[in-house]
């Protein structure tokens, strides 16, 4: 049952902010958020759970939620960063900000609930909805365009995964005559050689679309610089982990010959995501582009950890997906309240902020740090795991991935000696007030206790990635 | 089971069309007592479809196979009377709309019910005629000068196809002998030259009401000079009408000889949906917009019929209806918005969605419906499609589907941001004009619209029942 009510308590809210909305909309909503993180609470002392009821009966599409080690902690995450983000939005963008905000809530969770092919893809173009409108009415003229891009390209990628969802399922119940819609029952189709590369690339294309990855990025600058910063800590932060949800929880049961045959590809392109997304931080002087782009680089990190199809790889995927999640969510948020005292983005006409804002300094080390990888913090844990699974592997691609390491501490350092060191530029701003310590803190809180225990996912995550890596050992990837 | 029973639905259309015309010579200008007495006889017939839908009656066919009253026509029966009563109620005001408005409304009605029951030529033709004639006179009653030209254009190449289609009809009838659709397939001269060039005129005829690619060029025009809730009625029911009428003659008269007919279809249905949907881009003028739009949106029907399985003919039935409840929701909200004037352009939206936030908030759902975003019934009905089409191994359709969509997207996403535009000048939301009945056609239209997203079962279920012509496979 606390499946659905993760679900149907963003989802009224949603309602309930937009019709008595006004000036409560900010504080309703932080009270809705706080109710889903509670909710989130008893699903984690609950455990793994799933509902399955029927929705579709003729196409044999089912309402199949769940949550297992996979899933639990984005669940978490999106609970936790939407809260934050409501915290750090302005109360005057009005309630159908907020009703936006919560929705798209309701679709993350969805999303990430998700069993049944057709309920994922539902849930999979509700979230694209509220963002649109996001960019749309709250980020000026510029922010249109980046609207009208953040749709297209999505759409492109989900609806040509539609016709994949569709095929594969078509394919399946040709001997049998029966239409399922259902991942688990799905796994053992076989496609024909005509067919399974065109499929393996909707899905592909669609996923990587989503969350970006090189070369399918091209929304990401535009929608990240344009969207006011508690939603790109939302777009950075929960929604491009769903594009490496999908591969983890539909290509890896379903793909894992294409994955094997592919595997090489596969890794190139995410080594050259990785790559490209520092070094294009690295030039960048806008500090909202120097963490878009370090995240770009993040996002080629994990998809390294999932192509390396090994036990370790996949759960440090998994695990820098929530750690990753957290930690460019809070970095998102600081500079959005940075970018509010000063009106601006550039690094070069900020500098020697710290003096007036000591609190906010900390706060911006300690993010930048663990974007950085700092051992000790969930970051560095999630790294090193999938490098344990690239060496496992193939070597070349580790030594590459820790050299773009030491490309990310160079811009992130460089980003913080800008704006807080070096020689004071602009004029002085104020500290951070006693709210936003209180928000902030608690997210690093939680940080710090990830870095220091990670085993508070990887015991949980573990045992639903058996499935998955049992599924890589028997079709030729390596085991345990 | 006797035909008064069967076609209470229709009689009790034709009793309310004699009622409706005293009605009409006894009204005070500006009174609604014959739009009253029409739409009384609209839930009638609707009180009368559900009741024989009841009654799970089998097929009765009647006047030597004329008519067939099965699931199918009383699916039928349903769409068009949503079509026709959204159309009584968004133009109910009457300040516009004359005495002949609610009249002309049922008998077209008729005509369209007709089509879903039809099962031989002469009846065909006829149901074709009763249902453009009173459309005719329709598009031009505003009596203006765009209106006199779609009035007359929609005459004239309406008369100029329903010849194609008179012609057609004759040949098939020489080359059959019979006039019943059922035996067609028996007759001696099933591969006959005589009878295939007779159905490709008959295809002809029948794709130039459903607007398709290429017999498309009077829709815009038509649409941009027709009254707005007359525009409604030709987006919705004419499209059921001519959808419905082009699978009963395939499915029933040629579903032997899928190979004449599939093919051709299935290109045209590619070419409208990416032609249709392309054209829809540049424009500017809203009723211009969905004009091309429905052009699109007739290429996904025809997807239906040409894949020539169960599942199309099933996916097809299904589609009109969320398609038609985003129509006549996307019209009641433009006819509120411009009920002085004929045309709303994408401009005129700058600013609703401050000033008029529930009004955007629906117009968004009817346009994501037309988009096929999930949460609303477009989504389902485009999933039924893409089936249809892969369960009869045409991925070719299914690309075509989803450029068809995509493109469309494009189009719809104009008007969308449009809203959230702040205006340059003075506000024209001032002229809008919030009648109970445009808020009835909003209700029943976003209702169906989310509740067919998010819970399609029962349509499914009776599309299964309705559509289930047993020899396709």
């Amino acid at each position: 049952m606390v499946l659905l009510w993760l679900m149907a308590i963003p989802l009224i809210g949603s309602f309930v902010v937009l019709i008595a909305g006004g000036r409560l909309a900010k504080g309703l909503s932080a009270g809705i958020g706080v109710i889903e993180l509670i909710a989130f609470i008893v699903l984690l002392a609950h455990g793994p759970v799933a509902l399955n009821y029927r929705w579709i009966p003729a196409w044999g599409v089912r309402f199949h939620v769940g949550a297992d080690g996979l899933s639990l902690f984005l669940i978490g995450l999106t609970a936790v960063l939407t809260l934050m983000a409501i915290f750090a939005s302005r109360g005057s963008f009005g309630r159908a900000y907020f009703f936006w905000v919560l929705f798209l809530e309701f679709g993350m969770v969805g999303l990430f609930e998700s069993l049944d092919l057709v309920l994922f893809y539902v849930f999979w173009e509700v979230i694209l909805v509220p963002i649109f409108f996001l960019l749309t009415g709250y980020s000026g003229e510029k922010g249109r365009p980046a609207a009208m891009k953040w749709l297209i390209m999505n759409l492109v990628g989900s609806l040509f995964m539609l016709i994949g969802i569709v095929a594969v399922a078509v394919i399946h119940a040709q001997p049998f005559g029966s239409l399922t819609f259902e991942i688990s029952r799905l796994t053992d189709v076989k496609l024909g050689p005509a067919v399974a590369p065109w499929i393996f690339a909707s899905f592909f294309v669609a996923f990587a679309i989503k969350a970006p990855l090189w070369p399918f990025h091209g929304w990401m600058p535009d929608a990240y610089r344009e969207a006011p910063p508690p939603v790109t800590a939302l777009l950075s932060g929960v929604m491009s982990k769903a594009g490496i949800y999908g591969f983890l929880r539909i290509m890896l049961p379903l793909f894992m010959p294409q994955l094997r045959h592919y595997q090489v590809g596969l890794l190139i392109f995410a080594v050259i995501g990785l790559a490209y997304g520092a070094f294009m931080a690295l030039r960048q002087t806008d500090m909202k582009m120097i963490s878009a782009y370090s995240s770009l680089s993040h996002m080629g990190m994990m998809a390294l950890g999932v192509f390396s199809l090994t036990a370790a790889g996949i759960l440090g995927a998994t695990f820098l997906m929530v750690a990753h999640g957290l930690i460019v969510g809070g970095l998102f948020i600081v500079l959005g309240i940075l970018e509010d005292k000063t009106k601006t983005r550039e690094v070069e006409v900020m500098g020697g902020l710290n003096d007036d804002a000591p609190r906010l300094g900390a706060y911006f080390l300690f993010f930048a740090l663990a974007a950085l990888g700092l051992p000790g913090l969930p970051g560095f844990v999630g790294e090193y795991l999938i490098i344990q699974g690239l060496v496992a592997h193939d070597v070349v691609f580790a030594l590459i991935a820790a050299v773009v390491l030491i490309v990310a501490a160079w811009y992130m350092v460089r980003l913080f000696q800008g704006v807080m060191q070096a020689q004071r530029r602009g004029s002085p701003i104020g500290d951070i007030n006693a709210l936003q310590v209180g928000y902030i803190a608690s997210l690093a809180l939680l940080i710090v206790f990830l870095g220091v225990y990670p085993a508070g996912i990887t015991l949980h995550a573990a045992p639903s990635l058996y499935h998955a890596v049992h599924l890589v050992a028997t079709k030729g990837g390596h085991g345990l | 089971m006797s035909a008064s029973t069967a076609l209470l639905p229709e009689y009790i259309v034709v009793v309310a069309v004699l009622v409706t015309m005293i009605a009409a010579m006894i009204r005070r200008p500006g009174g609604t007592v014959a739009s009253w007495v029409a739409l009384i006889g609209i839930l009638g017939a609707l009180w009368a479809t559900i009741d024989l839908w009841t009654m799970h009656i089998h097929p009765a066919v009647f006047f030597n196979q004329s008519l067939t009253v099965d699931n199918y026509s009383l699916f039928v029966n349903v769409l068009v009377l949503i079509a026709a009563s959204s159309t009584l109620l968004l133009g109910w005001t009457g300040e516009r709309e004359h005495e002949e408005f609610p009249i002309l409304v049922l008998i077209a009605a008729l005509g369209m019910m007709s089509l879903g029951m039809v099962g031989n030529l002469i009846a065909l033709f006829l149901g074709i005629e009763v249902l453009s004639l009173p459309l005719y006179v329709l598009s031009a009653s505003h009596r203006t000068v765009l209106g006199g030209e779609a009035g007359l254009k929609y005459l004239l190449l309406g008369a100029f196809s329903s010849g194609i289609l008179l012609f057609g009809l004759a040949l098939v009838y020489g080359a059959t002998g019979t006039m019943n659709f059922v035996d067609f397939a028996s007759s001696v001269n099933v591969h006959s030259p005589l009878l295939a060039a007779g159905l490709m005129l008959t295809l002809v005829g029948l794709l130039f009401k459903l607007g398709i690619v290429p017999f498309h060029m009077w829709v815009p025009d038509v649409y941009e000079g027709s009254p707005m809730p007359v525009t409604n009625f030709m987006a919705f029911g004419t499209k059921v009408g001519a959808a419905v009428i082009l699978l009963r003659l395939l499915a029933y008269g040629f579903y032997m000889s899928p190979q004449d007919w599939g093919p051709a279809l299935g290109y045209l249905a590619l070419l409208t949906m990416i032609v249709g949907n392309l054209l829809a881009l540049p424009q500017n003028d809203l009723k211009r917009l969905f004009g091309y739009s429905g052009i699109g949106h007739a290429g996904f029907l025809l997807i239906g019929v040409a894949v020539h399985s169960v599942v199309g003919a099933k996916a097809m039935l299904f589609y009109l209806l969320p398609y038609g409840l985003a129509v006549i929701g996307a019209f009641a909200i433009l006819t509120m918005m411009g009920t002085d004037k004929e045309t709303v352009t994408i401009s005129d939206l700058a600013g609703m969605a401050r000033q008029k936030p529930w009004a955007a908030a629906l117009f968004i759902v009817f346009m994501f419906s037309f988009a096929g975003i999930p949460l609303t019934g477009g989504f389902v009905g485009k999933l039924y499609l893409l089936q249809a089409a892969l369960f009869a191994h045409q991925p070719g359709l299914a690309i075509g589907l989803v450029l068809g969509t995509f493109l469309g997207l494009g189009a719809y996403l104009r008007p969308l941001q449009a809203m959230f535009r702040t205006r340059q000048g003075e506000s024209n939301m001032a002229g809008w004009n919030v009648n109970w009945s445009h808020v009835v056609v909003l209700v029943v239209a976003v209702v169906g619209t989310v509740g067919l997203g998010v819970y399609p079962t029962p349509v499914v279920h009776w599309v299964s029942q309705s559509a289930n012509f047993f020899w396709l496979h």
